[in-house]
């Protein structure tokens, strides 16, 4: 207990000495990320000020040593593009527009959802302490001064006390829904393959055990989740019975007999990874959060030679 | 969590001219290797012949493979890390097309740095797959050159001017000649279709796949194992 409260501390300590760092750093000033830890620490958890108020007792104690105003330490973060969000703890502004709100689960959120331009689409989360106006599905806003966040693999942004929120007319285009890719299937995910899902809510059961039901009655079914790599991209894809059965003829039934000659479910997986690991597909999807919903999946067959003197032609002639 | 790295692909003459490391600061970040072309590669994915594999030490469990494409060859190594990789890799038995995905890593050798994949995943597959790795990796290695020249103020674009300095025509000839045996296998290809047609139809699909194997490695540049 005492060591992973410890961890936490950490953590905490080095994030928020990251963002202090990143801040005066856009500015053009070095500091020393050692000395802003130490005093954070030092505020925080041993004189319990609470966490605000160190940040801010930090940030004007370091303005008076390198002697800057608050108006030259320039307090807007950088415009940037969605889809070029990839590193957590970075102070950031763009403009956007609201793709959908959810239902906030913690009363720590007022609100949550997604926010999209031309570039990509990325979660959101707006603090209920930061006191900022609600944001309307379907609109466009400036958002200047988030926080880059990662959550469960996922990269995020975050609304907080310093943050603005604008309105504007402008309508902020999405990235378009539907794709067309082609690229490699480079992973196949353990859950894989002939698994079972839950009677009662569909959800995969491990070990005769629902996450939600617990122990339950369950039904086989075939399923394929992946990684698809282009080498620019990756796209999460998830191929239903129908795909797998339309690229290997191995359908929920062949797959249920596979099992049984072999007395060994995983058998089906091994399966699939052999036939279909490290080929190349073209698929046509729609974007979702995470995955790309497939809607039609195919080995890929073009023919290349064309596509082979378009590239020969523009690397030129032979020097 | 970190977000998933996009597998790059890179021939063989140019990974093997990699030996810059960049690693971020903190814990768990990934190593990238700065390719000469201004790449950042952390995983990549590869598609060519396996020519042979060998245990490192007898019972080590830990295997080295040579996976030729046009331009050379890469070197991967596997072990009881990667167990999904390592299942195949018992069970292929060289010369086999494979594809691979992996990460990449650099050694301080004692004669220099080289560099070796460590798979994730691997696979036994077609040409098919091996043409079209070989095209869309010269595209991205076009897209790369093409960016080297346009855009020297890019952090890693002047890194790896700064690191390597490469002859950029040096590697648009790979890319070329890489292209140029995937077309003439594609041509020569046709021919021998028209004429098995021709022919009386005896011949059996085994001798078929053994001419094309011949032809395979014929083709293969095969000098960067013959000079080690």
């Amino acid at each position: 207990m005492k060591g992973e409260l410890v961890e936490e501390k950490v953590e905490i300590i080095s994030k928020l000495t990251e963002q202090i760092t990143e801040k005066f750093k856009r500015s053009g000033y070095e500091v020393n990320p050692k000395e802003i830890s130490k005093r954070l620490e030092l505020l925080m958890f041993e004189f319990k000020v609470p966490e605000r108020e160190a940040i801010r007792t930090v940030n004007n104690y370091l303005m008076k040593e390198l002697d800057v105003s608050r108006e030259q330490l320039s307090m807007e973060s950088p415009f940037i593009k969605i889809g070029e969000i990839t590193r957590p703890n970075q102070w950031v502004s763009f403009k956007a527009k609201i793709v959908q709100l959810w239902d906030s689960t913690s009363p720590n959120v007022s609100q949550v959802g997604l926010v999209g331009d031309e570039t990509g689409i990325i979660k959101f989360v707006t603090w209920a302490k930061s006191g900022k106006p609600e944001v309307a599905e379907g609109k466009s806003y400036i958002f200047r001064n988030l926080v880059t966040d990662s959550f469960g693999g996922r990269m995020q942004v975050n609304v907080n006390r310093n943050s603005e929120i604008e309105e504007i007319a402008e309508d902020v285009p999405l990235p378009p829904r539907e794709i067309k890719v082609t690229g490699a299937l480079i992973a196949i995910q353990q859950n894989s393959g002939l698994i079972q899902r839950c009677n009662e809510c569909r959800r995969t059961v491990s070990k005769g055990i629902c996450p939600v039901h617990g122990k339950t009655e369950s039904y086989d079914d075939l399923r394929i989740k992946g990684v698809l790599d282009d080498g620019e991209n990756f796209y999460e894809i998830i191929l239903n019975e129908d795909n797998i059965k339309a690229l290997t003829g191995i359908g929920l039934e062949e797959a249920k007999k596979i099992a049984k000659e072999n007395l060994e479910r995983g058998v089906v997986l091994q399966t699939l990874r052999n036939r279909l690991l490290g080929k190349y597909f073209t698929v046509n999807g729609t974007r979702g959060e995470r995955y790309l919903i497939v809607n039609e999946i195919d080995f890929f067959r073009d023919e290349l030679g064309e596509k082979i003197d378009e590239l020969l032609t523009r690397l030129g002639a032979e020097q | 969590m970190m977000k998933r790295e996009v597998a790059k692909r890179l021939f063989a003459f140019e990974l093997n001219r990699s030996n810059h490391k960049i690693s971020q600061n903190g814990e768990k970040t990934p190593i990238y290797v700065l390719t000469p072309t201004g790449e950042k590669c952390n995983r990549v994915f590869i598609v060519g012949v396996l020519l042979d594999k060998e245990e490192i030490r007898p019972d080590s469990n830990f295997w080295r493979m040579r996976v030729s494409d046009p331009t050379g060859v890469f070197v991967c190594t596997a072990g009881r890390y990667q167990p999904e990789a390592l299942e195949v890799v018992l069970e292929i038995e060289p010369p086999e097309m494979v594809a691979i995905v992996g990460k990449v890593n650099v050694f301080e050798g004692e004669s220099g740095t080289y560099i070796s994949i460590r798979p994730e995943a691997v696979s036994i597959v077609e040409s098919e797959a091996r043409d079209y790795w070989v095209y869309e990796t010269a595209q991205r290695t076009v897209e790369r050159i093409e960016r080297m020249e346009t855009e020297r103020d890019s952090e890693d674009i002047a890194l790896a001017w700064q690191v390597y300095n490469p002859d950029l025509n040096e590697y648009r000839q790979k890319v070329r000649e890489a292209l140029i045996v995937i077309k003439e296998e594609f041509e020569t290809f046709k021919v021998r279709e028209e004429e098995k047609k021709e022919e009386v139809k005896e011949e059996k699909d085994a001798d078929l796949e053994l001419d094309e194997l011949e032809f395979e490695e014929e083709e293969w540049d095969l000098s960067d194992i013959l000079g080690e």
